[in-house]
């Protein structure tokens, strides 16, 4: 070892020493410790693959915090959120936990986006018995080590997705019943699953399957797809799509002018604006997905989530049903709170398996181990709006387009 | 006919990836740069076609010497205040700083832009060309002929200007260059600022083909990344000739086995690095030897 | 002064360690804490595993995560197989990813510079999607989730805290071993310059097969641990490119090629992680900031920060010392004794010794692109002869020497080395049999010392030499008279190049002693060097030669050739023109005309 080196090593140690001892003393890159207000932590993946969810979430659960605040706040405490960025990256999501639960001492947390991220997350929240109220993170999987303190806050799992677009085309008289049909899914996590679901319903009833094809997040071109699919003719069409890939390939039927009778995509038709823009608002005409919520349901609390969403962040914007899911969770968790009296978690979880909670979703209510037990909403685009078409107690109209008439380029 | 369809998805996607492709070659032909930030400007040059799309709603195609011209000056000045300082240090340093310009560029756009895909239409977005049964999607068509009008630009002016004529000489030999009194370092400023001028111009036309996002420049990168080592790194001919293949293997690896095209592209990338470095032009010059 | 300074550095490595193992105990209540310190455990151990292959080998990898990734999902396979905890398949995952990295390894490390670093990006990004599509393995995009263990409600994130820290433990102990080690002198010259490195007896193929290997190790055994902390895993996450890029980021800001260094930078990231989560407020800027962290890195503190301030300090103590004087008379008289053994193989391993010719090279041909630089040439080289071979400039004399000692593999030809054919043989090989050459411009290992130059050379190839200390044992002792010999010992411990051109030569041709040469090749020794030091040489090799090492010497010092060789070829556009005794080649008149005459006499004294 020559001299260099052992100078080197001394100040490297020094430096890691000091940092220690940083983080022994000063512990806490600031932590904040206010008794007097309800704190609730969440990790949101406001950077990283999942920003864009995330970025919603953590709106919805914004416009709810001003929304219990005006209202007096929870069993008369003031709610606060301690937001923390996970970066959509999974061992970020243990610390962020591990930090709110253990660090800043919080007596509630809230759930973050994606299952991939709500995996971790429920380990931590099972090992401290904290319960963990998701606004995503539907994939079966999670179920898979039987959660005591994991509450999915959507109307159903993923794969149950497909089942209101399934009902509804095998509800039509055999004449008019599509005998063909094209799966295209992304492999994702819950666009998968949708797909699998579905097209195993479909061959069930008797509906053929013409064309199916997995492609991998990376995917950009979507003409030879559409191509492909065009020649194999279906009469419909499903996809496990995200966003970017689901307009792609809307893009690419358009192009070479190949329409089916019905036509049902995953999440990305939900985009609202971001979707009608990049494939011409007309051409939505008639797109079928499934989905959580919509801005125009009869449930309550709903236009005031709306309303108080457009005051704080935009008049005439529509919130995104992710923003939705992260208010209807954070309901739930407001619930079970007033309906124990307190924050004690193993009380919260024993009630919200006891009980159903009304959320701007509808009605949620949970098995054993966390499962919701309702049934999604059937969406469609009608005349430049979403519509929700199925199951009838939902329904914000009784119009129903089939089939799906010519796209217009 | 399937066939035939086929071949024409894949040369229009060729046609447009020649482009995107040639500044990545170009820079790394002259400067022995991986420029894994390529990607990046890419996508910031749609970002910015689409601003301006978006405020003025002019037609896109039209920005492309707008944008090209700006990322010419911008990517003169990153070269003279990063890279002639990082240079020095060898390839891997060089790699390294791009990968942080790139981190640098997606960061900033996702505070400018937000987290959301933005979409330029254009009266011609939906509409395709038929020709028989064979279908021609008309972005692709526009997209890959403006790219070839560029190509041609960008070819005559290396062939006849000095200062092209001066950049081709430091590629294929560059201390044979200093001696015939071509400054290295200008030369080199020029070559990034031509790169980045193809990538601004690249930006705009993949603005009219798909919805821009500050993270799909890894997408991006890995795509042109397999495309140069195919086509022999430093060569625009090369890569001209490896975006016309990988783009033809992408169109039937979609319309076939679309689980595979992706990891067709790596293959690509290791199997060539590793049994031809050369590319499948061949010939490159000793560098080792003293 | 200098042991007290070991001792303190001691101190706080021992420090270092006791705070991180007492956290738990003295800290009950530090769950987060902890969590945080298992990220910087981690980030700390794959920089250091990284250091090894990149750091210290030189071989820059963006991809080193995908070793992680085959950890934690070997781990994960085995794991749902048995009904057991990932955490005891960590050996296994170890095993597995040193076997992946030597497959890997074995087939990438042909790659040099930008095509490895680009290879190993894509090799990543390959895994990743082979782990999504090979569903029945992995459980596809859909990942693989474990159940808990019972006492994680009691003990919570302690357990995992240990197992990091044994990691962590574990792997400095590795790096430490093997920068100590001659096989860490042999990546260290590998990095400097990899083709000396092979012409001094280093199986450069085999050791960088050993760094990638080495360097894997780490992330195998801490993957199967990682993997079920977070208790769920899926193909983006284990496989992530943004995960290499900040485990190159935290090397290089602690400073890549040190022990310490990447430990530091392990820490500096995921402390740095966790600021931007606590305090960027929502706002995207994470990103951003690790850009800049990286783009401020790689053009100011290149070296790393660690290395930057301990330079400095270092400098400011060292302002005051002045700079040696050296005598070179008394370098060129002083007379050392040396014990030819040392610089000689022991005679029965020198085959056939009876035989006339030490090398033969027959009708060797090479040519780059058009240019034939060796076309066809034929000598022999009489053992225990000093041989000179001059020839204007470019007429092939240094690739003629390249395809003697396997730099360059000739178009065609022969070369025979002790009676044995070594045309196909590698460097390393051809160097331990005992050819050694020094270089034109000298190739010295700039990042050692000069003692340290002296240990690299391997002259017999073994696991045991490999992983012996290099500051022990008799190569030390035998170093140190070589260098007493050649009047180089004031130099031992001075960095390479803080040393004079000529010294440098003087020290380029001890090095080559150490490898026990049979033959001697010297490209143009004197050129460049001052007279005192020209003397210094002619006398060694004189020495040398009178013990029976023979000598092939290219130089352009006529007077220097004339007088020390008892043979000489002369070569001209890659043919031999004339060869024969000095005084045959003085009184050749082809030769005087092209070469001898009074003005290029002196172009070549100029050189």
């Amino acid at each position: 070892m020559n001299n260099s080196y052992k100078g080197l090593r001394k100040t490297a140690l020094v430096a890691a020493v000091t940092a220690l001892g940083l983080l022994i003393t000063g512990c806490g890159i600031g932590s904040s410790k206010n008794s007097d207000p309800l704190v609730i932590g969440i990790s949101l993946p406001l950077t990283g693959d999942f920003a864009q969810p995330g970025g919603a979430a953590k709106k919805g659960y914004e416009v709810w915090a001003s929304l219990v605040n005006e209202d007096g706040g929870v069993l008369g405490q003031q709610v606060e959120l301690n937001i923390l960025d996970d970066a959509s990256s999974a061992e970020q999501v243990v610390t962020d936990y591990n930090r709110l639960i253990n660090q800043d001492k919080v007596p509630l947390i809230l759930g973050t986006f994606s299952s991939l991220l709500n995996f971790p997350a429920s380990t931590v929240a099972e090992n401290n018995e904290m319960v963990l109220v998701a606004p995503a993170g539907g994939s079966p999987k999670i179920f898979e080590p039987m959660p005591k303190y994991y509450f999915f806050a959507q109307q159903a799992t993923a794969p149950r997705q497909a089942e209101p677009f399934v009902n509804y085309i095998l509800s039509l008289p055999e004449s008019e019943r599509p005998k063909t049909a094209a799966y295209a899914t992304m492999d994702d996590p819950f666009a998968g699953p949708v797909i699998a679901n579905m097209q195993a319903l479909f061959e069930a009833a008797g509906i053929k399957t013409v064309y199916s094809k997995v492609y991998p997040p990376e995917t950009t071109n979507f003409q030879p797809f559409a191509s492909a699919i065009a020649k194999a003719k279906p009469e419909i069409i499903a996809q496990g799509a995200v966003f970017e890939d689901g307009v792609n390939l809307a893009k690419g039927l358009i192009q070479i002018g190949y329409s089916p009778k019905a036509m049902f995509q995953t999440s990305a038709p939900s985009n609202g604006a971001q979707y009608s823009d990049a494939i011409g608002l007309a051409n939505t005409e008639g797109i079928f997905y499934a989905v959580s919520w919509s801005e125009k349901a009869p449930t309550p609390m709903n236009a005031e989530f709306v309303a108080r969403y457009q005051k704080l962040f935009g008049a005439g914007l529509v919130p995104e049903e992710d923003a939705a899911d992260a208010f209807a969770a954070a309901q739930v968790l407001q619930a079970a709170v007033e309906g124990t009296g307190g924050t004690d978690n193993p009380a919260l979880a024993d009630w919200l398996r006891a009980n159903e909670v009304q959320t701007i979703l509808g009605p949620l209510s949970w098995d054993e181990i966390g499962r919701p037990q309702g049934d999604f909403l059937l969406a469609q685009w009608q005349s430049g709006e979403v519509n929700i078409v199925a199951p009838d107690v939902a329904k914000t109209s009784n119009n129903l387009i089939f089939p799906k008439p010519a796209w217009t380029k | 006919m399937e066939i035939i369809q086929v071949l024409s998805y894949g040369i229009l996607l060729g046609g447009l990836y020649s482009l995107l492709s040639s500044g990545l070659a170009l820079i790394f032909g002259v400067l022995d740069i991986v420029n894994v930030a390529q990607g990046a400007f890419l996508v910031s040059g749609a970002f910015l076609t689409w601003q301006i799309w978006d405020l003025t709603g002019i037609e896109p195609i039209l920005l492309i010497p707008v944008v090209a011209l700006l990322w010419f000056g911008l990517g003169i000045i990153i070269y003279r205040t990063l890279f002639v300082r990082v240079a020095p240090q060898g390839p891997s340093m060089t790699v390294l700083l791009s990968f942080g310009l790139a981190l640098i560029i997606e960061g900033a756009l996702n505070l400018i832009f937000g987290n959301k895909f933005k979409s330029v239409q254009t009266s011609y977005s939906l509409q395709s060309y038929k020709l028989g049964e064979i279908n021609f999607p008309a972005p692709q068509v526009i997209a890959s002929l403006a790219a070839a009008v560029v190509l041609v630009l960008l070819y005559l002016y290396l062939m006849l200007s000095w200062a092209g004529r001066a950049l081709r000489a430091t590629a294929q030999n560059r201390d044979g260059a200093a001696l015939i009194g071509i400054s290295h370092r200008k030369i080199s400023s020029f070559a990034y600022g031509l790169g980045m001028a193809t990538a601004g111009a690249g930006g705009v036309l993949i603005s009219v083909s798909y919805p821009i996002y500050p993270a799909t420049h890894y997408e991006w990168i890995s795509k042109l990344l397999g495309i140069i080592v195919l086509g022999g790194m430093g060569s625009i001919p090369g890569a001209i000739i490896g975006s016309m293949l990988l783009g033809i293997v992408e169109a039937a690896g979609n319309t076939y086995a679309p689980q595979w095209t992706i990891l067709f592209f790596y293959g690509v990338i290791i199997l060539s690095l590793l049994f031809k470095p050369e590319g499948l032009l061949g010939a490159r010059s000793r560098k080792d030897s003293v | 002064m200098k042991s007290l300074r070991f001792t303190k550095a001691k101190k706080i490595a021992v420090l270092f360690w006791a705070i991180l193992i007492l956290i738990p105990v003295l800290l009950p209540d530090s769950q987060y804490e902890q969590s945080l310190l298992i990220v910087c455990f981690l980030f700390a151990i794959m920089a250091s595993g990284w250091n090894i292959l990149s750091g210290l080998a030189g071989y820059v990898s963006l991809g080193h995560s995908v070793f992680l990734g085959v950890g934690m999902y070997t781990g994960a396979i085995l794991g749902r197989e048995t009904g057991v905890f990932t955490f005891y398949f960590a050996p296994i995952g170890m095993l597995t990813a040193m076997a992946f990295a030597f497959l890997l390894g074995s087939i990438t490390l042909r790659t040099r510079s930008h095509a490895f670093v680009i290879i190993t990006i894509a090799i990543l990004l390959s895994v990743q999607l082979i782990v999504s599509n090979w569903v029945e393995l992995t459980g596809g995009s859909n990942g693989i989730i474990f159940r808990s263990p019972s006492w994680a409600r009691t003990a919570g994130n302690t357990p995992y805290y240990y197992m990091f820290l044994v990691v962590l433990v574990l792997t400095v102990a590795l790096v430490r071993f093997i920068m100590n080690a001659r096989l860490g002198a042999g990546f260290i010259s590998i990095r400097d310059d990899e083709s000396k490195a092979a012409s001094i007896g280093i199986n450069t193929t085999q050791y960088k097969v050993i760094a990638y290997c080495l360097s894997a190790a780490p992330y195998g055994l801490v993957g199967a641990i990682y993997s079920q902390y977070l208790g769920f895993i899926n193909p983006t996450g284990s496989f992530s490119i943004l995960i290499s890029v900040y485990l190159v980021l935290a090397a290089l800001v602690g400073g890549k090629g040190t022990l310490w260094g990447p430990v530091f930078g392990g820490f500096f990231i995921a402390f740095a992680n966790e600021a931007s989560t606590v305090f960027s407020g929502g706002i995207s800027a994470r990103v951003l900031i690790m850009g800049v962290v990286l783009v401020f890195t790689v053009m100011f503190v290149p070296q790393g920060l660690l290395v930057s301030v301990a330079t400095m300090l270092r400098k400011r103590l060292a302002k005051d010392k002045t700079v040696e004087f050296i005598n070179q008379a008394a370098i060129a008289e002083r007379d050392a004794p040396l014990n030819l053994n040392n610089v000689k193989r022991a005679p029965s391993k020198a085959k056939a010794d009876s035989s006339e010719s030490i090398l033969q090279v027959k009708g060797l041909y090479k040519s780059f692109g058009g240019v034939k630089a060796v076309n066809g040439v034929t000598m022999d080289i009489k053992r225990g002869s000093i041989t000179g071979l001059i020839g204007p400039n470019g007429s092939g004399k240094t690739t003629l020497f390249n395809c003697i000692t396997g730099t360059y593999g000739a178009d065609s030809g022969i070369v025979i080395f002790n009676g044995t054919d070594i045309t196909k043989m590698q460097p390393w090989t051809r160097a331990h049999m005992g050819m050694g050459r020094t270089f034109q411009i000298t190739k010295l290992f700039k990042s050692m010392s000069v003692l340290d130059n002296l240990v690299a050379p391997l002259e017999k190839p073994s696991a045991r030499n490999m992983l012996a200390n290099k500051m022990q044992g008799e190569e030390v002792e035998r170093a140190r008279e070589i260098l007493d010999f050649m009047g180089l010992s004031s130099f031992e411990k001075s960095n390479v190049s803080a040393l004079s051109f000529g010294q440098q030569k003087l020290v380029e041709f001890a090095q080559i002693l150490m490898l026990r040469p049979d033959i001697v090749m010297l490209d143009e020794p004197a050129s460049g060097i001052n007279p005192t030091l020209i003397e210094r040489l002619s006398k060694a090799i004189k020495k040398l030669n009178d013990a029976g090492t023979t000598f092939l010497i290219v130089e352009h010092n006529i007077p220097l050739v004339l007088g020390l060789c008892d043979y000489i070829h002369v070569l001209s556009a890659g043919e031999i023109m004339v060869s024969g005794t000095p005084e045959e080649v003085r009184n050749n008149e082809a030769v005087i005309e092209a070469y001898l005459g009074p003005d290029t006499l002196l172009e070549g004294l100029d050189v």
